[in-house]
């Protein structure tokens, strides 16, 4: 085991875990995943909001795109003799520009096809709420390029990976949007939209659109939405994809090839036993429902 | 390689990948506002997330034979998925306080616990639950030893021939294809799939044979254009 390697492994799995945070949080303000779709559908239910609206692509592919751009530009800079973490700042920033461009003209685009429902285009809704989002997204795309460039880097003589910069950021990209989808957005999607209903139960279908529009204060907004998932789903996203950069190293560097194969079995082993007790102490906590 | 190696890398590799994705419990729209059972994002997202977390790890076995190259990327792609599917569960759990109930069997296949009983009325079910779990893991098994194996494939395909002679793209050419591949396939067995699945119990997971008949196809034709690529006949 080489210490300086998995120094840099447990670097990598720190920063992915900022940037994993920073992921969720940005699409929760533009709804950029699958709860959009309650967004979506509320004008046609009555409900006129207030909430920034810019799905017009599933999030893995979108920062598939950003992280890709930003880590092209990054590889370009560096190649021109620039010092590595202004390349990556570089990259990044550029990445944030192209993020804005497309926030902008999604999220018009979707709200103005509302316009049917009586659903208003709100330009200080999207003033207030285009900082956070590029700002959100050039964290993502700083930590993601910011790994890449940790893999590539020969350490002792060898990268951690052989791909070229550009194409690792894409794929970790890829990786993190489908993570961000499928666990940070259900507290969005699952809990802020319909927080106006009892706590402890999914969405009946009956109530599907019925989303939350008022906030303590004044109408609900997209930054109210990050502020309640900054709580809960934010960091647990984060959580999620350091682990999942870190266990991707991990096993190899400690272990070598045949030996981090069979730890990576083990730590799957014990994924499945953790996640059976997670459901029996949830079955015991919250028992059944009872029917009316 | 010659090329007939080659087009079977990657026709087993694309079937893999293919049968690979209808183990994958995903609920897309529905499941992330609790409505139904299952990971709340699309089919081919999220078989794509752990495919290439499982390629990235495939490709640092680069070297080894093909055997381990397609378990180190099976490894990859278990690991993201277990670890995805966890947090899930714990978000569901403690952020919307559901429990994980499967809509499409009364009782849960391996654990025997009852699933009507804890499904919130109204809804098809929500969250992981251990078969979903135990089926997704599966999925990331055969996916990322699919990918693995398109990777190897590809990779030793273009390292034999003389038409790209730089390494750093030959390797990017490898990386690149063999993302390709997974996402037609993961596209495929989506579309075959329709919308959403619960993992192996669901009745719908009974189209895997014509899923992995149409990834086949689409692999071998993809597989022509990946020797002509790489240099071959």
């Amino acid at each position: 085991m080489d210490p300086v390697t998995l120094g840099v492994v447990a670097l990598m799995g720190a920063v992915a875990t900022i940037g994993g945070a920073a992921e969720d949080l940005e699409s929760d303000i533009g709804s950029q995943s699958n709860p959009n779709s309650q967004v979506q559908l509320a004008p046609q239910m009555g409900h006129l909001h207030r909430m920034i609206n810019k799905a017009a692509s599933g999030e893995p592919v979108a920062y598939g795109v950003w992280c890709g751009v930003a880590g092209a530009i990054a590889y370009l800079v560096m190649s021109l003799g620039m010092m590595p973490l202004i390349a990556i700042a570089m990259g990044a920033c550029v990445a944030a520009f192209v993020h804005a461009i497309y926030t902008v003209t999604s999220h018009m685009g979707r709200i103005v096809g509302q316009s049917q429902f009586e659903q208003p285009l709100f330009m200080d809704v999207l003033t207030q709420s285009l900082g956070p989002i590029v700002g959100h997204g050039f964290i993502t795309s700083f930590c993601i390029v910011g790994i890449s460039y940790l893999m590539t880097i020969p350490l002792n003589g060898t990268p951690l990976h052989v791909f070229p910069l550009p194409l690792l950021a894409m794929l970790w990209g890829i990786a993190l949007g489908a993570i961000g989808s499928s666990t940070g957005d259900v507290h969005y999607g699952s809990e802020s939209e319909y927080q106006k209903f009892e706590f402890g139960g999914g969405t009946p279908v009956a109530i599907q659109g019925d989303i939350v529009t008022k906030a303590p204060l004044g109408a609900k907004n997209s930054m109210d939405v990050v502020n309640f998932c900054a709580k809960f789903g934010g960091p647990l996203t984060g959580f999620c994809f350091g682990l999942v950069v870190f266990f991707s190293f991990w096993n190899t560097v400690v272990f070598g090839v045949y030996g981090g194969i069979i730890v990576g079995i083990i730590i799957v082993i014990l994924l499945i036993i953790m996640d059976n007790y997670l459901e029996v102490f949830a079955r015991n906590k919250y028992g059944p429902y009872e029917e009316e | 390689m010659d090329p007939i190696t080659l087009i079977l890398f990657i026709a087993i590799g694309g079937i893999m990948i293919g049968a690979g994705v209808h183990f994958i419990p995903v609920g897309g729209a529905p499941a992330a506002m609790s409505t139904a059972t299952g990971v709340g994002t699309g089919t081919a997202m999220l078989a794509a997330g752990a495919g290439l977390t499982g390629l990235i790890t495939a490709a640092t076995m680069t070297g080894e034979p093909f055997y381990i190259i397609g378990i180190g990327g099976a490894i990859g792609a278990m690991i993201m998925m277990g670890i995805t599917m966890l947090i899930a569960n714990l978000i569901y759990i403690f952020g919307v306080g559901i429990v994980p109930a499967a809509s499409k069997v009364p009782v849960d296949w391996i654990t025997k616990r009852n699933q009507e009983a804890y499904k919130t009325p109204g809804t098809e079910g929500h969250g992981v639950p251990v078969t979903s779990f135990v089926s997704g893991l599966i999925g990331g098994l055969l996916g990322g030893f699919g990918g693995g194996l398109v990777y190897y494939g590809i990779n030793t395909a273009v390292n034999e021939s003389t038409f790209v002679t730089d390494p750093a793209i030959s390797i990017g050419l490898a990386a690149i294809l063999g993302v390709g591949v997974f996402f037609i396939n993961s596209v495929i067995a989506s579309y075959n799939i329709g919308g959403t699945i619960e993992g192996m119990h669901d009745p719908k997971f009974k189209r895997i044979g014509t899923g992995a008949l149409a990834c086949a196809i689409a692999s071998i034709v993809v597989g022509i254009f990946c020797v002509i690529l790489t240099g071959g006949f």
